[in-house]
Protein backbone atom coordinates (compact mmCIF):
# COMPACT_ATOMS: atom_id res chain seq x y z
CA UNK A 1 0.00 0.00 0.00
CA UNK A 2 1.16 3.76 -1.17
CA UNK A 3 1.36 5.52 2.69
CA UNK A 4 2.54 8.58 0.96
CA UNK A 5 0.66 11.64 1.74
CA UNK A 6 -0.88 13.53 -1.29
CA UNK A 7 0.44 17.45 -1.87
CA UNK A 8 -0.90 20.03 -4.15
CA UNK A 9 0.14 23.33 -4.79
CA UNK A 10 -2.39 26.18 -6.17
CA UNK A 11 -2.37 30.33 -6.85
CA UNK A 12 -5.45 32.35 -6.63
CA UNK A 13 -4.64 36.09 -6.78
CA UNK A 14 -0.88 36.13 -6.09
CA UNK A 15 2.08 36.82 -7.90
CA UNK A 16 3.41 33.50 -8.32
CA UNK A 17 6.05 34.17 -6.22
CA UNK A 18 5.03 32.45 -2.81
CA UNK A 19 5.80 29.46 -5.72
CA UNK A 20 9.06 30.65 -6.45
CA UNK A 21 9.61 30.09 -2.86
CA UNK A 22 8.06 26.61 -3.15
CA UNK A 23 11.06 25.87 -6.35
CA UNK A 24 13.74 27.44 -3.90
CA UNK A 25 13.61 24.35 -1.32
CA UNK A 26 15.99 23.22 -3.82
CA UNK A 27 17.43 19.26 -3.27
CA UNK A 28 15.62 19.57 -0.52
CA UNK A 29 12.77 18.30 -2.73
CA UNK A 30 13.78 14.61 -1.97
CA UNK A 31 13.10 14.70 1.26
CA UNK A 32 9.79 15.85 0.37
CA UNK A 33 9.23 13.42 -2.45
CA UNK A 34 10.10 10.87 -0.15
CA UNK A 35 7.70 10.97 1.80
CA UNK A 36 4.54 12.92 -0.53
CA UNK A 37 3.75 12.93 -4.12
CA UNK A 38 2.84 16.46 -5.24
CA UNK A 39 -0.47 15.29 -7.44
CA UNK A 40 -1.32 19.06 -8.20
CA UNK A 41 1.28 22.02 -8.81
CA UNK A 42 1.50 25.11 -11.43
CA UNK A 43 4.72 23.31 -11.79
CA UNK A 44 3.58 19.76 -12.54
CA UNK A 45 -0.32 20.51 -15.11
CA UNK A 46 -2.99 22.24 -15.49
CA UNK A 47 -6.18 19.74 -14.39
CA UNK A 48 -8.78 20.06 -11.91
CA UNK A 49 -8.24 20.16 -8.23
CA UNK A 50 -7.44 16.14 -7.34
CA UNK A 51 -9.76 14.63 -4.63
CA UNK A 52 -8.28 12.82 -2.10
CA UNK A 53 -5.32 15.80 -0.97
CA UNK A 54 -3.75 15.80 2.26
CA UNK A 55 -1.90 19.31 2.08
CA UNK A 56 -3.13 21.74 -0.21
CA UNK A 57 -0.88 25.00 -0.66
CA UNK A 58 -2.73 27.64 -1.70
CA UNK A 59 -0.76 30.90 -2.72
CA UNK A 60 -2.84 34.58 -3.34
CA UNK A 61 -6.29 35.73 -1.94
CA UNK A 62 -9.60 35.70 -3.43
CA UNK A 63 -10.21 38.06 -5.88
CA UNK A 64 -12.84 37.11 -8.72
CA UNK A 65 -15.21 34.30 -8.86
CA UNK A 66 -12.92 31.72 -10.23
CA UNK A 67 -10.95 32.04 -7.35
CA UNK A 68 -13.81 31.69 -4.69
CA UNK A 69 -15.30 28.57 -6.58
CA UNK A 70 -11.65 27.19 -6.68
CA UNK A 71 -10.80 27.90 -2.83
CA UNK A 72 -14.28 26.32 -2.11
CA UNK A 73 -13.31 23.13 -4.23
CA UNK A 74 -9.86 22.42 -2.43
CA UNK A 75 -11.59 22.99 1.02
CA UNK A 76 -14.23 19.88 -0.34
CA UNK A 77 -11.90 17.90 -1.75
CA UNK A 78 -8.33 18.70 1.05
CA UNK A 79 -7.65 17.42 4.33
CA UNK A 80 -5.49 20.45 5.09
CA UNK A 81 -5.37 23.93 3.69
CA UNK A 82 -2.20 26.05 3.97
CA UNK A 83 -2.54 29.73 3.50
CA UNK A 84 0.67 30.71 1.71
CA UNK A 85 2.03 34.12 1.85
CA UNK A 86 0.74 37.31 2.60
CA UNK A 87 -1.35 37.73 -0.06
CA UNK A 88 -3.11 34.57 0.82
CA UNK A 89 -3.16 35.98 4.69
CA UNK A 90 -3.73 39.19 4.48
CA UNK A 91 -4.59 39.95 0.45
CA UNK A 92 -1.24 42.52 0.37
CA UNK A 93 -0.50 43.77 -2.64
CA UNK A 94 -3.33 42.25 -4.60
CA UNK A 95 -5.61 44.30 -1.48
CA UNK A 96 -4.39 47.54 -2.41
CA UNK A 97 -7.20 47.97 -5.05
CA UNK A 98 -9.43 47.74 -1.86
CA UNK A 99 -9.28 51.19 -1.41
CA UNK A 100 -11.54 52.14 -4.77
CA UNK A 101 -14.30 51.48 -6.21
CA UNK A 102 -13.58 48.13 -8.56
CA UNK A 103 -14.28 50.16 -12.31
CA UNK A 104 -12.11 52.91 -10.94
CA UNK A 105 -9.21 50.51 -10.95
CA UNK A 106 -10.16 48.57 -14.14
CA UNK A 107 -10.65 52.22 -15.91
CA UNK A 108 -7.15 52.91 -14.48
CA UNK A 109 -5.20 50.27 -15.75
CA UNK A 110 -7.59 49.72 -19.02
CA UNK A 111 -8.32 53.44 -19.78
CA UNK A 112 -6.35 55.72 -18.43
CA UNK A 113 -3.35 54.63 -18.52
CA UNK A 114 -0.59 56.29 -20.64
CA UNK A 115 0.82 52.94 -22.14
CA UNK A 116 -2.66 52.08 -23.42
CA UNK A 117 -3.77 52.21 -26.97
CA UNK A 118 -6.05 55.19 -27.94
CA UNK A 119 -9.56 53.01 -27.18
CA UNK A 120 -8.46 51.46 -24.09
CA UNK A 121 -10.86 48.67 -24.41
CA UNK A 122 -11.41 46.74 -21.13
CA UNK A 123 -10.96 43.23 -21.71
CA UNK A 124 -14.51 41.34 -21.59
CA UNK A 125 -13.97 37.80 -23.07
CA UNK A 126 -16.92 35.32 -21.21
CA UNK A 127 -13.59 33.16 -20.46
CA UNK A 128 -12.18 35.37 -18.27
CA UNK A 129 -12.81 35.62 -14.35
CA UNK A 130 -14.96 38.40 -13.14
CA UNK A 131 -13.51 40.39 -10.73
CA UNK A 132 -14.77 40.80 -7.49
CA UNK A 133 -15.58 44.52 -5.36
CA UNK A 134 -13.09 43.52 -2.90
CA UNK A 135 -10.24 41.23 -2.62
CA UNK A 136 -10.31 38.98 0.80
CA UNK A 137 -8.02 36.31 2.55
CA UNK A 138 -8.69 32.29 2.21
CA UNK A 139 -10.07 32.60 5.96
CA UNK A 140 -12.29 34.97 4.70
CA UNK A 141 -13.90 32.22 2.56
CA UNK A 142 -13.03 28.75 3.77
CA UNK A 143 -11.45 27.53 6.86
CA UNK A 144 -7.80 27.72 6.83
CA UNK A 145 -5.79 25.03 8.77
CA UNK A 146 -2.27 26.59 9.04
CA UNK A 147 -0.85 29.89 8.02
CA UNK A 148 2.50 31.10 6.41
CA UNK A 149 2.78 34.55 5.97
CA UNK A 150 5.63 36.39 4.41
CA UNK A 151 6.52 37.97 1.10
CA UNK A 152 7.05 35.34 0.12
CA UNK A 153 7.64 33.69 2.75
CA UNK A 154 11.51 31.91 2.75
CA UNK A 155 11.82 28.31 1.49
CA UNK A 156 13.26 27.17 5.29
CA UNK A 157 10.35 28.31 6.12
CA UNK A 158 7.99 26.55 3.97
CA UNK A 159 10.02 23.30 3.88
CA UNK A 160 9.97 23.51 7.61
CA UNK A 161 6.39 23.56 7.44
CA UNK A 162 5.64 20.80 5.03
CA UNK A 163 8.73 18.54 6.89
CA UNK A 164 6.77 18.97 10.11
CA UNK A 165 3.01 17.98 8.50
CA UNK A 166 4.69 14.96 6.63
CA UNK A 167 6.27 13.62 9.70
CA UNK A 168 2.77 14.35 11.55
CA UNK A 169 3.98 16.73 13.43
CA UNK A 170 2.45 20.61 13.84
CA UNK A 171 5.07 23.16 13.42
CA UNK A 172 4.95 26.16 15.36
CA UNK A 173 6.35 29.51 13.24
CA UNK A 174 6.33 31.34 16.58
CA UNK A 175 8.42 28.66 18.22
CA UNK A 176 11.51 28.71 15.37
CA UNK A 177 11.67 32.25 14.83
CA UNK A 178 9.88 32.10 11.00
CA UNK A 179 6.95 34.48 11.59
CA UNK A 180 7.56 37.29 9.14
CA UNK A 181 5.55 39.76 7.27
CA UNK A 182 6.79 41.89 3.81
CA UNK B 1 11.80 58.75 47.83
CA UNK B 2 10.42 56.27 49.79
CA UNK B 3 10.05 52.80 49.19
CA UNK B 4 7.26 50.33 48.95
CA UNK B 5 6.70 46.55 48.87
CA UNK B 6 4.72 45.36 45.28
CA UNK B 7 4.52 42.33 43.71
CA UNK B 8 4.81 41.55 40.20
CA UNK B 9 4.07 38.03 38.91
CA UNK B 10 4.57 36.20 42.37
CA UNK B 11 7.99 38.11 42.83
CA UNK B 12 8.09 40.86 45.79
CA UNK B 13 9.77 43.95 45.00
CA UNK B 14 10.91 47.02 46.86
CA UNK B 15 10.51 49.99 44.59
CA UNK B 16 10.33 53.82 45.25
CA UNK B 17 7.15 54.78 45.10
CA UNK B 18 6.24 57.60 42.60
CA UNK B 19 7.36 55.38 39.91
CA UNK B 20 5.48 53.92 37.23
CA UNK B 21 4.68 49.90 36.75
CA UNK B 22 6.57 50.37 33.45
CA UNK B 23 9.23 51.78 34.85
CA UNK B 24 9.46 49.31 37.46
CA UNK B 25 9.19 46.23 34.92
CA UNK B 26 11.99 47.90 32.87
CA UNK B 27 14.37 48.19 35.64
CA UNK B 28 13.59 44.53 36.94
CA UNK B 29 14.10 43.09 33.51
CA UNK B 30 10.11 41.66 33.45
CA UNK B 31 8.69 42.45 29.76
CA UNK B 32 6.05 45.02 28.78
CA UNK B 33 4.87 45.44 25.45
CA UNK B 34 4.73 48.80 24.97
CA UNK B 35 3.71 50.87 21.30
CA UNK B 36 2.99 54.57 22.66
CA UNK B 37 5.13 54.62 25.11
CA UNK B 38 8.93 56.33 24.36
CA UNK B 39 11.60 56.96 26.75
CA UNK B 40 12.20 61.22 26.80
CA UNK B 41 8.50 62.03 26.06
CA UNK B 42 5.39 62.01 28.52
CA UNK B 43 3.02 59.41 28.39
CA UNK B 44 -0.35 58.85 27.15
CA UNK B 45 -2.07 55.52 27.67
CA UNK B 46 -3.05 55.87 23.66
CA UNK B 47 -1.99 52.09 22.69
CA UNK B 48 -3.28 49.51 25.28
CA UNK B 49 -0.64 47.06 24.69
CA UNK B 50 1.26 47.43 27.82
CA UNK B 51 -2.06 46.50 29.97
CA UNK B 52 -1.43 44.52 33.41
CA UNK B 53 -3.85 42.88 35.84
CA UNK B 54 -4.29 44.77 39.42
CA UNK B 55 -5.64 42.53 41.83
CA UNK B 56 -8.79 44.16 43.26
CA UNK B 57 -9.26 46.15 40.20
CA UNK B 58 -11.81 44.84 37.43
CA UNK B 59 -10.35 46.48 34.34
CA UNK B 60 -6.87 45.64 32.87
CA UNK B 61 -4.71 49.26 33.45
CA UNK B 62 -1.77 50.57 31.38
CA UNK B 63 1.69 50.37 32.95
CA UNK B 64 2.73 53.52 31.60
CA UNK B 65 0.59 55.34 33.22
CA UNK B 66 -0.06 53.71 36.40
CA UNK B 67 1.71 54.60 39.43
CA UNK B 68 2.69 51.63 41.88
CA UNK B 69 1.46 51.86 44.70
CA UNK B 70 2.23 50.04 48.56
CA UNK B 71 1.06 46.03 48.50
CA UNK B 72 0.00 46.37 44.71
CA UNK B 73 -0.37 42.73 43.16
CA UNK B 74 0.14 43.10 39.30
CA UNK B 75 0.41 40.50 36.90
CA UNK B 76 1.88 41.34 33.45
CA UNK B 77 1.51 37.79 31.48
CA UNK B 78 -1.86 35.64 32.19
CA UNK B 79 -3.64 34.86 29.21
CA UNK B 80 -6.34 37.07 29.13
CA UNK B 81 -3.60 40.09 28.90
CA UNK B 82 -1.72 37.71 26.31
CA UNK B 83 -5.53 37.41 24.36
CA UNK B 84 -5.97 41.44 24.31
CA UNK B 85 -2.26 42.04 23.24
CA UNK B 86 -2.69 39.63 20.24
CA UNK B 87 -6.56 41.42 19.51
CA UNK B 88 -4.74 45.29 20.16
CA UNK B 89 -2.21 44.14 17.42
CA UNK B 90 -4.11 42.68 15.19
CA UNK B 91 -6.84 46.24 15.49
CA UNK B 92 -3.82 47.70 14.42
CA UNK B 93 -3.05 45.95 11.42
CA UNK B 94 -6.89 46.21 10.72
CA UNK B 95 -7.39 49.85 10.69
CA UNK B 96 -5.30 51.39 8.26
CA UNK B 97 -3.48 50.25 5.07
CA UNK B 98 0.02 47.60 6.23
CA UNK B 99 0.98 46.18 2.97
CA UNK B 100 4.86 45.41 4.34
CA UNK B 101 5.83 43.87 1.27
CA UNK B 102 6.00 47.00 -0.39
CA UNK B 103 6.70 49.82 2.75
CA UNK B 104 9.66 51.70 3.42
CA UNK B 105 9.69 50.29 7.23
CA UNK B 106 10.07 47.02 6.20
CA UNK B 107 12.07 44.79 7.98
CA UNK B 108 12.96 47.55 10.45
CA UNK B 109 9.60 48.36 11.98
CA UNK B 110 8.59 48.17 15.75
CA UNK B 111 4.88 47.52 14.61
CA UNK B 112 5.91 44.36 12.48
CA UNK B 113 8.19 43.20 15.64
CA UNK B 114 5.31 43.56 17.56
CA UNK B 115 3.13 41.17 15.45
CA UNK B 116 5.82 38.77 15.33
CA UNK B 117 6.16 38.75 19.70
CA UNK B 118 2.33 38.45 20.06
CA UNK B 119 2.54 35.79 17.44
CA UNK B 120 -0.32 36.86 15.04
CA UNK B 121 0.17 34.68 11.95
CA UNK B 122 -2.96 36.47 10.55
CA UNK B 123 -5.52 39.14 11.16
CA UNK B 124 -9.00 37.88 12.43
CA UNK B 125 -11.17 41.11 11.88
CA UNK B 126 -12.34 42.66 8.76
CA UNK B 127 -9.47 45.34 7.20
CA UNK B 128 -11.20 48.77 7.04
CA UNK B 129 -9.26 48.97 3.89
CA UNK B 130 -9.24 53.52 4.40
CA UNK B 131 -8.10 56.01 1.68
CA UNK B 132 -5.43 57.44 3.07
CA UNK B 133 -3.32 60.43 1.85
CA UNK B 134 0.55 60.39 1.58
CA UNK B 135 1.71 64.19 2.22
CA UNK B 136 4.96 64.54 0.28
CA UNK B 137 5.15 68.57 0.47
CA UNK B 138 8.05 68.50 2.64
CA UNK B 139 11.01 68.91 0.74
CA UNK B 140 12.88 66.22 2.67
CA UNK B 141 10.27 63.74 4.55
CA UNK B 142 6.61 62.06 4.05
CA UNK B 143 3.88 61.36 5.89
CA UNK B 144 1.93 58.47 4.77
CA UNK B 145 -1.36 57.81 6.87
CA UNK B 146 -1.78 54.70 5.16
CA UNK B 147 0.66 53.24 8.08
CA UNK B 148 0.10 55.54 11.12
CA UNK B 149 -1.21 53.56 14.23
CA UNK B 150 -2.22 57.01 15.94
CA UNK B 151 0.44 56.28 18.75
CA UNK B 152 1.09 60.10 19.35
CA UNK B 153 4.91 59.63 19.49
CA UNK B 154 5.59 62.32 16.88
CA UNK B 155 3.09 64.70 18.62
CA UNK B 156 4.88 64.70 21.96
CA UNK B 157 8.38 64.68 20.45
CA UNK B 158 7.75 67.73 18.12
CA UNK B 159 6.44 69.69 21.41
CA UNK B 160 7.90 68.60 24.25
CA UNK B 161 11.34 68.12 23.12
CA UNK B 162 11.62 70.67 19.93
CA UNK B 163 9.08 72.48 21.30
CA UNK B 164 8.08 73.07 17.84
CA UNK B 165 4.32 72.40 18.27
CA UNK B 166 3.28 71.27 14.32
CA UNK B 167 1.56 67.97 15.19
CA UNK B 168 -1.36 67.38 16.16
CA UNK B 169 -4.29 65.29 15.98
CA UNK B 170 -7.54 65.83 14.13
CA UNK B 171 -10.87 63.71 14.35
CA UNK B 172 -12.33 60.95 16.47
CA UNK B 173 -12.26 57.18 16.07
CA UNK B 174 -11.63 55.38 12.84
CA UNK B 175 -11.36 59.11 11.01
CA UNK B 176 -8.44 60.29 13.71
CA UNK B 177 -5.55 61.95 11.63
CA UNK B 178 -2.33 63.47 12.32
CA UNK B 179 -2.09 67.37 11.17
CA UNK B 180 0.74 69.20 10.44
CA UNK B 181 0.09 73.06 12.01
CA UNK B 182 -3.89 73.62 11.06
CA UNK B 183 -4.29 70.83 8.93
CA UNK B 184 -2.05 72.01 6.09
CA UNK B 185 0.16 70.59 4.24
CA UNK B 186 3.86 69.77 6.19
CA UNK B 187 5.64 71.62 3.29
CA UNK B 188 3.78 74.62 3.74
CA UNK B 189 4.11 74.50 7.92
CA UNK B 190 5.57 77.46 9.58
CA UNK B 191 6.46 75.71 12.96
CA UNK B 192 8.17 73.07 11.70
CA UNK B 193 12.29 73.09 11.97
CA UNK B 194 12.40 70.16 10.27
CA UNK B 195 14.81 68.80 12.97
CA UNK B 196 13.08 65.24 11.92
CA UNK B 197 12.83 64.09 15.17
CA UNK B 198 9.73 62.94 14.63
CA UNK B 199 10.96 60.77 12.04
CA UNK B 200 13.17 58.81 14.65
CA UNK B 201 10.33 58.49 17.09
CA UNK B 202 7.84 57.24 14.83
CA UNK B 203 7.37 53.06 15.10
CA UNK B 204 6.27 52.39 11.34
CA UNK B 205 6.41 53.65 7.76
CA UNK B 206 4.06 56.34 8.67
CA UNK B 207 7.33 59.03 9.17
CA UNK B 208 10.49 58.33 6.83
CA UNK B 209 12.95 60.99 4.97
CA UNK B 210 12.26 61.21 1.20
CA UNK B 211 16.55 60.41 0.54
CA UNK B 212 15.93 56.25 1.68
CA UNK B 213 14.61 53.28 0.00
CA UNK B 214 13.42 50.25 1.66
CA UNK B 215 15.83 48.38 3.48
CA UNK B 216 18.07 51.44 4.57
CA UNK B 217 15.80 52.97 7.18
CA UNK B 218 17.91 53.60 10.43
CA UNK B 219 15.71 55.22 13.25
CA UNK B 220 16.46 55.54 15.93
CA UNK B 221 14.13 56.20 18.73
CA UNK B 222 16.79 55.88 21.59
CA UNK B 223 18.39 59.79 20.66
CA UNK B 224 14.82 61.34 21.69
CA UNK B 225 15.65 60.11 25.36
CA UNK B 226 19.46 62.07 24.93
CA UNK B 227 17.76 64.88 23.63
CA UNK B 228 15.20 65.26 26.31
CA UNK B 229 18.17 64.80 28.77
CA UNK B 230 19.71 67.51 27.31
CA UNK B 231 17.36 69.98 26.80
CA UNK B 232 16.62 69.11 30.50
CA UNK B 233 20.18 70.55 31.24
CA UNK B 234 19.34 73.92 29.11
CA UNK B 235 21.72 72.42 26.33
S1 LIG C 1 4.41 50.26 8.90
FE1 LIG C 1 5.33 48.32 9.54
S2 LIG C 1 3.59 46.93 9.74
FE2 LIG C 1 2.89 48.67 8.53
S3 LIG C 1 3.22 48.07 6.40
FE3 LIG C 1 5.07 49.17 7.07
S4 LIG C 1 6.43 47.52 7.74
FE4 LIG C 1 4.39 46.65 7.68
S1 LIG D 1 10.77 67.71 11.73
FE1 LIG D 1 10.95 68.41 13.89
S2 LIG D 1 9.83 70.31 13.92
FE2 LIG D 1 9.23 69.30 12.04
S3 LIG D 1 7.43 68.17 12.56
FE3 LIG D 1 9.12 66.77 12.88
S4 LIG D 1 9.66 67.01 15.03
FE4 LIG D 1 8.39 68.73 14.49
S1 LIG E 1 2.97 59.31 12.30
FE1 LIG E 1 4.16 57.69 13.33
S2 LIG E 1 4.65 58.58 15.34
FE2 LIG E 1 3.01 59.81 14.48
S3 LIG E 1 1.15 58.91 15.33
FE3 LIG E 1 1.50 57.97 13.33
S4 LIG E 1 2.64 56.10 13.78
FE4 LIG E 1 2.77 57.38 15.59
S1 LIG F 1 2.56 51.86 26.05
FE1 LIG F 1 1.08 52.05 27.60
S2 LIG F 1 -0.72 52.43 26.52
FE2 LIG F 1 0.80 52.42 24.93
Amino acid sequence: MDSKKKIATVCLGGCSGCHMSILDIDERILDVAKLADIVKSPIVDGKEFPEGVDIAIVEGSVTSDEHWHEIKLIRKRSKFIVALGDCAVMTNVTGMRNYFPLQEVIDEAYKNSVSNDAEGAEPNDPALLKLHDKVVPLQEVVKVDFIIPGCPPSADTIFYVLFEFLNNRIPNLSEVNKLKYG
Amino acid sequence: MQNITIYIDDKKLEVESGKTILEVCRNNNIEILTMCHLEGVLDVGACRLCLVEIEGVNKLLSACTTKVAANMVIRTSTERIKRYQRITTELLFAERNHMCSVCVANGKCELQNLGYKVEMDSIRYPRLFPQCEVDTSHSWYVLDHNRCIMCTRCVRVCSEVEGAFNWSVKNRGYQVRIISDFNTPWGESTTCTSCGKCLHACPTGALWPKAIVQGQLDKKPEIIEELMAKRKMGL
